[in-house]
């Protein structure tokens, strides 16, 4: 079974839309196209709409970003709203009104600080040696005294077919899954993107749930070999 | 009762799961329809899925969440 890469279909009954938010999100767009006399009022005000959500979004995932200071964070939130300004108004013609204007821009503010975010992570703290190579199961895994039979076989198949996972498998897995190293600060690391550390553990977690099937510990019913 | 992480939760991997990619696109379709009080999940389905195992994008989708919550409805200059 594979991860299924797909383009996810649009219908007009995903439309949630109303008729004035509709009629706002034409005027963003139509305002912030060039000639129009308001133009340069509308990207400022944009500008500073998506500085306060990157502001804010920056603070929510302040967590990776450790003890970053104040200038910092309003550093990296004036520059991906800079990038996510450019790259809105370079794709107007990608808006379909399936959302409120506002809301799609936003999306463009947020992977770019979903980015940044990474990019400092790594570079303040990269993923040491020891949270990409397996050699035990973490503590919150690891069979307690007491705990059912069933579960200690069920970790041991757990480790065993984490042996046998293709290297980068075993690396994504065991930094993701075990580890929990953010998966963008992952793919700086690896010199990849999202997309595909994603792959690989997907296929990692599928490839373990067979062994472990196969091997008489199935972690679900419907593992379980017919 | 001994607590531990459910092995379920860390080997997900679903049927029909989307991938990053498909979301990026209709992420924000996706948040509106979650506003409006409707189940994405029905519309888009592979990225509901996908929103369960991968938490780079889980992240994406729950910042957008509270930004459109926080600063959407916002009229032209």
């Amino acid at each position: 079974m594979h991860l299924v890469v797909s383009v996810e279909r649009s219908s007009t009954s995903s439309r949630v839309v109303d008729t004035a938010r509709d009629r706002e999100s034409e005027r963003w767009v139509a305002q912030l196209r060039a000639g129009h006399p308001r133009r340069e009022r509308t990207v400022h005000k944009l500008h500073d709409l998506l500085r306060r959500a990157a502001f804010h979004e920056l603070s929510r995932r302040r967590g990776q970003l450790g003890s970053i200071g104040g200038p910092e964070l309003d550093d990296l939130a004036q520059q991906a709203a800079d990038d996510a300004l450019m790259n809105i108004l370079a794709r107007l013609d990608d808006f379909r009104g399936l959302s409120r204007f506002t809301t799609w821009a936003y999306k463009f503010v947020v992977f770019e600080v979903s980015g940044k975010v990474a990019r400092h992570a790594w570079r303040r703290q990269p993923p040491a040696r020891d949270e990409l190579a397996f050699e035990q199961l973490p503590d919150s895994l690891s069979p307690k005294p007491g705990e059912r039979i069933e579960r200690r076989e069920q970790l041991d198949a757990l480790s065993g077919a984490i042996g046998e996972l293709t290297d980068r498998q075993r690396e994504v897995f065991v930094a993701v899954a075990l580890n929990e190293v953010p998966i963008d600060v992952l793919a700086v690391q690896l010199r990849t993107n999202r997309n595909a550390i994603y792959k690989n553990l997907f296929d990692a977690r599928r490839n373990l749930r067979a062994r472990m099937a196969a091997a008489g510990h199935p972690v679900a019913e419907e593992d379980a070999p017919r | 009762m001994t607590d531990h992480r459910p092995l379920e939760e860390l080997l997900r991997a679903d049927e029909g799961d989307a991938g990053c990619i498909a979301g990026e696109d209709i992420l924000d379709a996706y948040v509106e329809l979650e506003l409006a009080g409707a189940d994405p999940a029905k519309v888009y389905p592979g990225t509901a899925i996908h929103l369960r195992s991968c938490p780079g994008c889980r992240a994406d989708h729950d910042g957008l969440l509270e930004a459109a919550r926080r600063f959407s409805d916002v009229e032209p200059a």
